[in-house]
């Protein structure tokens, strides 16, 4: 495993996606480069409309095209390039080699197929199985990640089964064909605290025993921190700060995280006048400012920052800021 | 036999509702309707005549038992004889197979292509077949039935045009002169419903393309076609079911009603159209309850349909 450590499963350089809307060209993923490296688990951090989240559809090429497209850059999968492959290989490489899980266990399952039809339908599709020789894999699958009476759920309907259960079945079958990469997409953010827990708990055995590296994408510093080993940092379609999870949040170096890191509830033994907030939005995509994104929310704001726009200064371990802390 | 029970229990609540319908159109029957008495007896009756001949049309007795008769007649199923003489159930027997079989090809034709036309439009959408899909689909919406029979009629059977089949009348006596028949009945239906039902269709599949679970369905690498066929076709069952069981009653009786006046056909429409000019009252009383016990029918198969295509709905 350590030899492995080197060689990444996914390299992304320069990706770039635009969307076409009625105003103008909206660049919601902006020059974002990064490695995932085998067995980890990388984080992928930000507010909501950050792009974090058509990052990880974009690794798997589900952004809706149009009025989404990969404007430029590439998406390296064990060393073959995703961007350019045609879509028949793509679909025979969705959900074997890559998975994904998305925020809306209610949604992402199809309300009128039972849970059995949907599993053996990604068994039968990537592994070669009868529908008949499926169904032990599906139970065998449900088993695993933690649903009791699994034979008995596979002739349930996804109405008949709680936000959690389903959020279970949706890893089962992200996992059914041993992936080498899965991208969760907020996998616990729709589910409650408990059971949030129970679901990460799961997720970190599981990754353990496929052995897989899992990109997740989360608001949630609080899943950063119990699951990732690094973490990236997004704000306004770019990654600011990529670093270990450890040295993210003992030493954020980014304004930006480290606004992100104070404003998080605890419980702390004094009691706060007010929970700190980082001022300002973020600004209109179609109307960014020419320097540093984060400048007008920024404390330690000059001159230059408005002029310029920092770059990252490393890949694994880097900084978008001219005045890093 | 959950769905059997469930079916029975609707029935049984479909009741109240044929009470009401027949109870409201007869009331329109009895108030607004022709009057018979005057047709029979000419010019200058006597009044003792016309006592005599309401008498015997039963117009003298009190409404609430003309409506009883008018129930006893619709659970015998005896609607008495019409004013030309000839028993209503003969009538009834006669003309409505007729109609079914003019009808049937244009309806399932229409759906199914509809349905066809519609797929490909979901599949190509915003393309070039898509919009030309589409845009038949508006000429269909917006031209009108009677111009749409007209100009069928005069392209294909008319000695101006192709001259392929009669212009009107009907013989079911063998397949070829029950195919030349019904052919431009069945294109001028399809035309008409194809512009309605393809738009229709169509919308409702490209909404439900954008929901989770296709995209989830597509993340774990299964093909377009596949997902299109059965993800979101099963998906789509249920506005797709509610179309086309309410499409029952329109076509059998305004479409129906036009065609077979137009086509000089006798069927039930042609004989509820004449039976409303005559003012002949015991086929109108028949074709209205027999409507009344469509719509109900209809209804209630429409609700088990459901209950068949979607597990979320409950059998209460």
């Amino acid at each position: 495993m350590a030899g492995d450590a080197g060689r990444p499963v996914l390299k992304v350089r320069d990706l770039t996606v635009e969307f076409a809307t009625e105003d103008g060209v909206i660049r919601a993923v902006d020059s974002v480069s990064f490695d995932v490296l085998p067995n980890e688990t990388l984080g992928l951090v930000g507010e909501s409309g950050c792009g974090k989240t058509v990052t990880g559809l974009a690794m798997l090429r589900l952004i809706p095209m149009p009025p989404g497209r990969i404007a430029s850059g590439s998406i390296e999968l064990d060393g073959r390039d995703l961007v350019p492959l045609p879509n028949r290989d793509l679909e025979d490489l969705r959900g074997r080699d890559i998975s994904m899980i998305f925020q809306e266990p209610m949604t992402a399952l199809n309300p009128v197929f039972t849970i059995g039809n949907q599993m053996t339908d990604v068994l039968c599709r990537h592994r070669d199985l009868t529908r008949r020789q499926a169904r032990p894999v599906a139970a065998e699958l449900l088993a695993k990640v933690g649903i009791p009476e699994p034979a008995d759920r596979l002739e349930d309907y996804p109405h008949q089964l709680s936000g959690g259960m389903r959020q279970r079945v949706m890893i089962a079958m992200a996992l059914s064909c041993n992936p080498k990469l899965l991208i969760a997409d907020e996998p616990t953010t729709a589910l409650d605290v408990t059971t949030q827990a129970q679901v990460l708990e799961q997720f970190r055995v599981l990754q353990a025993e496929f052995r897989m590296a899992v990109v997740l994408v989360t608001h949630d510093l609080g899943v950063v921190a119990e699951t990732c080993q690094r973490a990236l940092v997004m704000y306004c379609g770019s990654i600011v700060e990529s670093g270990t999870t450890a040295d993210l949040f003992s030493r954020p170096r980014h304004p930006y995280t480290a606004g992100l890191l104070a404003s998080i509830p605890r419980l702390r033994s004094e009691r706060l006048a007010e929970l700190p907030v980082i001022p300002g939005r973020v600004p209109d995509l179609l109307n960014l400012p020419a320097g540093c994104r984060f400048a007008d929310r920024c404390p330690r704001v000059q001159e230059r920052c408005r002029a310029e726009r920092p770059v990252l200064t490393g890949r694994d371990s880097g900084v978008a800021c001219h005045f890093p802390l | 036999m959950e769905i059997l029970q469930y079916a029975l229990r609707k029935l049984l609540a479909g009741l109240p509702l044929i009470f009401g319908v027949t109870l409201v159109s007869f009331a329109l029957m009895v108030y607004f309707g022709p009057d018979m008495t005057y047709q029979l007896l000419g010019k200058n009756p006597t009044p003792e005549q016309i006592l005599e001949v309401r008498h015997q049309l039963g117009y003298d007795q009190p409404f609430l038992q003309r409506y009883l008769g008018f129930l006893r007649e619709i659970v015998t199923f005896n609607f008495g004889e019409s004013s030309t003489g000839e028993p209503v159930t003969a009538l009834l027997a006669k003309t409505i197979p007729v109609s079914l079989i003019l009808i049937l090809p244009g309806f399932i034709l229409g759906h199914v292509v509809g349905l066809l036309l519609a797929l490909a439009a979901a599949y190509w959408r915003g393309r070039w077949p898509d919009k030309l899909i589409m845009a038949i689909a508006v000429i269909g919406m917006s031209v009108s039935f009677l111009i749409v029979i007209i100009g069928f009629q005069i392209v294909l059977s008319s000695s101006d045009g192709l001259d392929l089949f009669p212009v009107r009348g009907w013989n079911a006596s063998s397949l070829g002169s029950y195919l030349s028949y019904v052919t431009v009945p069945t294109l001028a239906t399809m035309f008409v419903a194809l512009g309605y039902d393809t738009r229709f269709y169509r919308s409702v599949i490209v909404e439900e393309m954008t929901r989770d679970h296709v995209r989830t369905a597509r993340a774990f690498g299964l093909p377009e076609s596949r997902i299109l066929l059965r993800n979101i076709l099963k998906n789509c069952l249920i506005p797709f079911i509610t179309r086309v069981m309410f499409s029952i009653p329109q076509v059998a009786i305004g479409g129906a009603l036009l065609i077979e006046s137009y086509f000089g056909i006798p069927g039930i429409g042609k004989a509820t159209y004449e039976a409303i000019v005559t003012g002949d009252q015991p086929v109108l009383k028949a074709v209205v309850s027999l409507t009344a016990i469509l719509f109900v029918l209809v209804v209630i198969l429409n609700d088990v349909l459901y209950r068949v295509v979607d597990p979320r709905v409950t059998l209460k």
